[in-house]
C-alpha cells in the first residue's frame, strides 16, 4: 500500500474566489442541496433510512481514514468509540433535557477525551503492533458494552432499566423527528464534520501529519511537535467518531450492544480501503459499502452473507491493485477525462 | 554576525564502539566544513547537534545557549536547521507547502517564504514533492533552512546526487546563507571541491577524532589529513 | 473449588497456544501474521461436521476438515506469496483480514450462522482428577505441549527448520546462500494450515461451532502470540495457557465474571506496551 494522497497547494488560499467557486465545487453544492431537497421523497422510507445509516458511518469511515491515509495509522477497533458516542449521547439525553445538538456536542467531547486517554499509552505504536492493540482494544470494548448495555431511561450510571416495559428510546432532535427529516439532519451533520475534518487537512496539522507519516526523524528536524499532532488527529477522530455514535443513538433511540463487536471494526476498516482513504469521497463510499450495500445484495435477491465474500475480494485487490480504493480511481477517470477535454492540470 | 559553536569533549557510545571520542571544536563564522572518510562520525556529529543522538560526555554550546538541553523539535524552533543524507521533500506535499511547514513551525512570518523562494530562484513551486527534480528537491530543502530566522544550519552533503553545474549553483546559495540570514553553516561532504570553494573553516574527523581543524585550505594539505584518506603515511608533496 | 475452572482454562488456553503456534510458524517463516488463522480453522470444524452428517466416519471426516484447511492455507501462500514477499508486515496480515473475510462469507452462503455442535468420540470418556475431565480435553492439552516441543525441535535440527529459522532472519540472504525460498514458504504455509485445522476442531468442540465465532477466535490466539514476543514457541505456549487459566479463574468469581472474556485482549494489551515501552526515534541514514 505505497499510495499517497495528493494536497493542493496552499499558495493559492482554498477561500478565494478562483479556488471556492471552482466547477468541482459548484457542482457538489448543487448536488447535496438535490439531495437535501428531493433525497427522502425519491428513495422512499426504506432506502431512506438505509442512506441514513450510510451516511453516519461514512463519518467514523473519514476518521479511519485520516488515520490511515494521513498517518499511516491502523486503527481496528472504530466502532467501539461509534459505541462510546451513542452511550453518552444516550446516557446525557435521557439524564438531561438538554436539546439534541448540544448533547451531539457533549458526546464528541466525551469522545474525544476516552479515545486520547486510550489510545495515549499507544501513540508511540505503529504499524502491526497498533493494529493489533486497537483490535485488543476493540475485543475489550466488546466485553464492557455486553457488561452494562446501552442506557434506555433506567437509573443509575448506567442507565439500564430491566425489562422491555419499562424502557424508553430516546427521542429524535426536535429539527429531525421524521425519518425524511431525521435524514437531511444526519447530512447536514456529516457535511459539517466532513468540514471540521477537510479544514484539518488542508491546513497546519494536515501538513504537519504529511511530514510525520514522511518522516518522524525529518518531522522533528522541522520543529513538529509529533507527539502532540498525534494526539490532536486522536482527539479530531474520536470526536467525530462519537458524534457518528450520538446521530446512531438518536436514530433508533436504542442501541444495542451485538452492533459494536470487534468484528465489525474490521469490516470498517476494509469498507475504507476499498472505499479510497485517501479522500473524503472514498469515506462517503465506505459508508455505503458498510451499510447500503448488504440492503443491496438483499434487494437483488443475493445472499447477504456474500458481502463478506465481496468485502474480502475487495480489499485484497485494494491492497493490490488499487491503493487509492475506488475513489482513487474514480478521481484518476475525471482527471483523464479533464485531460481529454484539454484543460490544464489544476496546480 | 553568525555566531560562535563550541564544542568540548563530545563523546558518543554505542555499545563498545565510539563513535565520537572527546570531540572539541570551535567554529566562529560563516560556511564551516567537516569532513573524514567513511565512518569519521560525521553524521554522528549532526546528529547529536540536532537532537537525534545523546552524547555519554561533552557540553555543545552556541552563542552561551546550551543546546543539548533542548530536544530536536525545540532545537529546530530555536534556530537549527538540519538537512539528511537522503533528501527530506515530502512527496504529497507541493513545494510551496514543504517550505510553508519548516516556516509555521518554527515561527516565521508569511512573507518569508516568499523570500526564501526567491532566495534558492525556485519555479513552479506548486507541483507536489514527487514531481521536483532533484536539484529542486535541494533547493527546497535549502529554502525550509532559512525560514524562521535560522542560527545554525546543519547540511549533510546537500550537493549528493546532482551534476557540476547544479552543484555550483548549490555553492553560490549556500555562501550566501551567512550575510544574508546571519546564520552559521556548518556543512559535511565528500566532494572536497566544494568544501574548498565554499568553506571557510573545516574540522577534520578521523575515527571519530579531531585530527586537523583551521583554514580549509591549509588543512586539506596537511600530511595527517592526507594520511588519514589515503592511508599511507609517506605522501609526495601537495597536489 | 476453582479446580474446574483451572483445567477448563488450561484447555482452552492449550487451544489458544496451539492456534498461536501455528501462527507463529508462518510469521516467523514468512513475515505473513494470518489473521484468516481462526477461518481456516473454522471451515475445519464446518467440514468435518458436515461430513460427520453425511454419515462418514469420524476419523475420516476430521482428516478430510484438516486436509482442507491445509489446502486452503497452502493454496493461499501459493498464489499471493509473490506479492505478499514485496511488501511491509502490516501489509501482510492486512491481506490476510481479506482472506479471513473471504472464508466466512463463504461458509456463512454454505452454512448459515446457527449454533451447531461437533461431537468428538473422545467427548464422552473421561477421568476424575478431583474434576471430570474427558480424553478430548487431555488430547488438547498433550498435543499442544507436543506440538510445540516437536516444532522446536524440527525447527533446530531439521534441515528445513534450519531454513524456515533461516528466512525468519533475513529472507534475502537466505535466497542469496541458495535456500529453496519459496519452498520453505510453502512448507510453512502448509503446517500452519494443519495445525490450524487442527485447533479448530478441537476449539469448535470445546467453545462452539459458529463460523463467526470461530473466526474471530483469531483474537485470543493472537494474544498468546503477543505473549511470546512474536518469537517464542514456548513463550507462545505459556501465554496461551496463563491467558486460559486467568480467564477461566475470573469466570469462577461474580465479581469478575462478566469481565472475563476480556482477559486475552487485556493482557495482550499490556504485554504490547511493555515491550514497545522504549521506541527510539530512526534516521533514515543512506549507507
Amino acid at each position: 500500500m505505497t499510495a499517497e494522497p495528493r494536497q493542493r497547494s496552499s499558495r493559492v488560499p482554498v477561500w478565494s474566489p478562483g479556488r471556492l467557486l471552482s466547477a468541482r465545487n459548484i457542482v457538489l453544492v448543487v448536488a447535496l442541496v438535490a439531495l437535501l431537497v428531493f433525497g427522502p421523497g425519491l428513495f422512499g422510507a426504506y432506502w431512506t433510512r438505509i442512506l441514513t445509516n450510510c451516511a453516519i458511518i461514512s463519518i467514523a469511515a473519514a476518521g479511519i481514514a485520516l488515520l490511515y491515509g494521513r498517518l499511516g495509522l491502523v486503527s481496528l477497533g472504530q466502532v467501539s468509540l461509534i459505541g462510546v458516542g451513542g452511550w453518552i449521547t444516550l446516557r446525557v439525553g435521557h439524564a438531561t433535557s438538554l436539546p439534541f445538538e448540544l448533547v451531539l456536542v457533549i458526546a464528541a467531547v466525551g469522545t474525544g477525551v476516552i479515545g486520547v486517554l486510550v489510545g495515549l499509552p499507544a501513540l508511540r505504536l505503529s504499524g502491526l503492533n497498533l493494529a493489533i492493540v486497537t483490535l485488543m482494544l476493540a475485543g475489550a470494548f466488546e466485553v464492557i458494552f455486553t457488561v452494562t448495555g446501552f442506557p434506555n431511561g433506567g437509573e443509575g450510571f448506567l442507565g439500564r432499566a430491566t425489562g422491555g416495559v419499562l424502557q424508553q428510546p430516546l427521542a429524535r432532535p426536535a429539527l429531525g423527528t421524521t425519518d425524511p427529516e431525521y435524514f437531511r439532519y444526519v447530512v447536514v451533520v456529516t457535511i459539517i464534520m466532513f468540514v471540521i475534518i477537510g479544514l484539518h487537512l488542508a491546513n497546519r496539522p494536515g501538513r504537519a501529519w504529511a511530514a510525520m507519516r514522511q518522516s518522524e526523524a525529518g518531522a522533528l528536524a522541522a520543529g513538529i511537535g509529533t507527539v502532540r499532532y498525534r494526539l490532536w488527529a486522536l482527539a479530531v477522530v474520536s470526536a467525530t467518531t462519537g458524534v457518528a455514535g450520538g446521530l446512531l443513538a438518536g436514530n433508533a433511540g436504542l442501541l444495542d450492544p451485538i452492533s459494536f463487536k470487534a468484528p465489525a471494526s474490521i469490516l470498517l476498516f476494509a469498507t475504507v480501503l476499498i472505499g479510497g482513504a485517501y479522500s473524503l469521497l472514498g469515506a462517503v463510499i465506505a459508508g455505503f459499502l458498510s451499510q447500503g450495500l448488504p440492503p443491496l445484495l438483499d434487494a437483488l435477491g443475493v445472499d447477504g452473507n456474500l458481502i463478506f465474500v465481496i468485502l474480502g475480494l475487495g480489499m485484497i485487490q485494494a491492497i493490490t491493485t488499487a491503493p487509492r480504493g475506488i475513489a482513487g480511481q474514480l478521481q484518476g477517470l475525471a482527471r483523464r477525462i479533464r485531460g481529454l477535454f484539454g484543460k490544464k492540470e489544476r496546480p | 554576525m553568525t555566531g560562535t559553536l563550541t564544542v568540548e569533549g563530545l563523546t558518543v557510545v554505542y555499545g563498545g564502539v565510539k563513535p565520537l571520542n572527546q570531540v572539541s571544536l570551535v567554529f566562529e563564522r560563516g560556511v564551516c566544513g567537516l569532513v573524514g572518510p567513511n565512518g569519521a562520525g560525521k553524521t554522528t556529529f549532526f546528529n547529536v547537534l540536532s537532537g537525534f543522538a545523546v552524547p555519554a560526555a561533552g557540553r555543545v554550546d552556541f552563542d552561551g545557549q546550551d543546546m543539548l538541553v533542548m530536544n530536536a523539535a525545540k532545537r529546530a524552533r530555536w534556530g537549527l536547521r538540519r538537512t539528511f543524507q537522503q533528501e527530506q521533500v515530502i512527496h504529497t506535499l507541493s513545494a510551496w507547502d514543504n517550505i510553508r511547514l519548516a516556516a509555521e513551525h518554527t515561527g516565521a512570518r508569511r512573507g518569508e517564504i516568499g523570500a526564501a523562494v526567491t532566495f534558492v530562484g525556485l519555479e513552479g513551486v506548486d507541483r507536489v514533492g514527487s514531481e521536483l527534480t532533484m536539484l529542486e528537491r535541494r533547493l527546497v530543502e535549502i529554502a525550509k533552512a532559512v525560514c524562521g530566522s535560522p542560527k545554525l544550519v546543519l547540511l549533510d552533503e546537500p550537493g549528493a546526487g546532482l551534476d557540476a553545474a547544479e552543484t555550483e549553483k548549490l555553492i553560490g546559495l549556500i555562501s550566501r546563507i551567512p550575510e544574508e540570514f546571519g546564520a552559521m553553516v556548518v556543512l559535511v561532504d565528500h566532494d572536497m571541491d566544494l568544501v574548498s570553494t565554499v568553506c571557510g573553516t573545516t574540522a577534520v574527523l578521523d575515527f571519530g577524532e579531531v585530527i586537523a581543524l583551521g583554514p580549509t585550505a591549509q588543512v586539506l594539505a596537511s600530511r595527517e589529513v592526507r594520511k588519514a584518506y589515503l592511508g599511507t603515511a609517506d605522501v609526495e608533496g601537495a597536489a | 473449588m476453582i479446580l474446574p475452572f483451572v483445567v477448563a482454562g488450561l484447555v482452552l488456553g492449550s487451544l489458544y497456544a496451539l492456534g498461536g503456534v501455528g501462527m507463529l510458524v508462518l510469521y516467523r517463516t514468512t513475515g505473513v501474521l494470518n489473521f484468516g488463522y481462526g477461518a481456516l480453522g473454522a471451515v475445519s470444524a464446518m467440514l468435518s461436521w458436515q461430513f460427520v452428517e453425511l454419515r462418514m466416519q469420524p476419523l475420516l471426516a476430521y482428516a478430510l476438515g484438516i486436509v482442507a484447511a491445509t489446502a486452503l492455507s497452502l493454496i493461499f501462500g501459493l498464489l499471493a506469496g509473490p506479492f505478499l514477499a514485496t511488501v511491509t508486515i502490516l501489509t501482510k496480515a492486512t491481506a490476510t483480514l481479506g482472506l479471513a473475510l473471504i472464508l466466512l462469507g463463504l461458509m456463512l452462503f454454505a452454512w448459515n450462522d446457527k449454533a451447531r455442535t461437533l461431537r468428538l468420540p473422545t467427548d464422552t470418556i473421561g477421568f476424575s482428577i478431583g474434576t471430570r475431565i474427558t480424553v478430548t480435553q487431555i488430547i488438547c492439552l498433550a498435543l499442544a505441549t507436543a506440538i510445540v516441543v516437536a516444532t522446536s525441535l524440527y525447527l533446530r535440527h531439521s534441515p528445513t527448520g534450519t531454513a524456515m529459522r533461516a528466512l525468519a532472519s533475513d529472507r534475502e540472504l537466505s535466497s542469496m546462500l541458495g535456500v529453496g525460498v519459496r519452498r520453505v514458504e510453502l512448507l510453512a504455509w502448509t503446517v500452519s494450515g494443519a495445525i490450524g485445522g487442527i485447533t479448530g476442531i478441537l476449539l469448535s468442540s470445546q467453545t462452539r461451532l459458529e463460523p463467526v465465532f470461530l473466526t474471530f477466535i483469531v483474537i485470543p490466539i493472537l494474544a498468546a502470540v503477543v505473549v511470546g514476543r512474536f518469537r517464542s514457541l514456548w513463550g507462545t505456549l505459556i501465554g496461551g495457557l496463563v491467558i486460559g487459566v486467568v480467564q477461566a479463574v475470573a469466570s469462577a468469581f461474580p465479581s469478575t465474571s462478566s469481565f472475563s472474556n476480556a482477559t486475552p485482549f487485556v493482557v495482550a494489551t499490556i504485554v504490547i506496551l511493555y515491550l514497545q515501552r522504549r521506541k527510539v526515534v530512526s534516521i533514515e541514514v543512506a549507507r
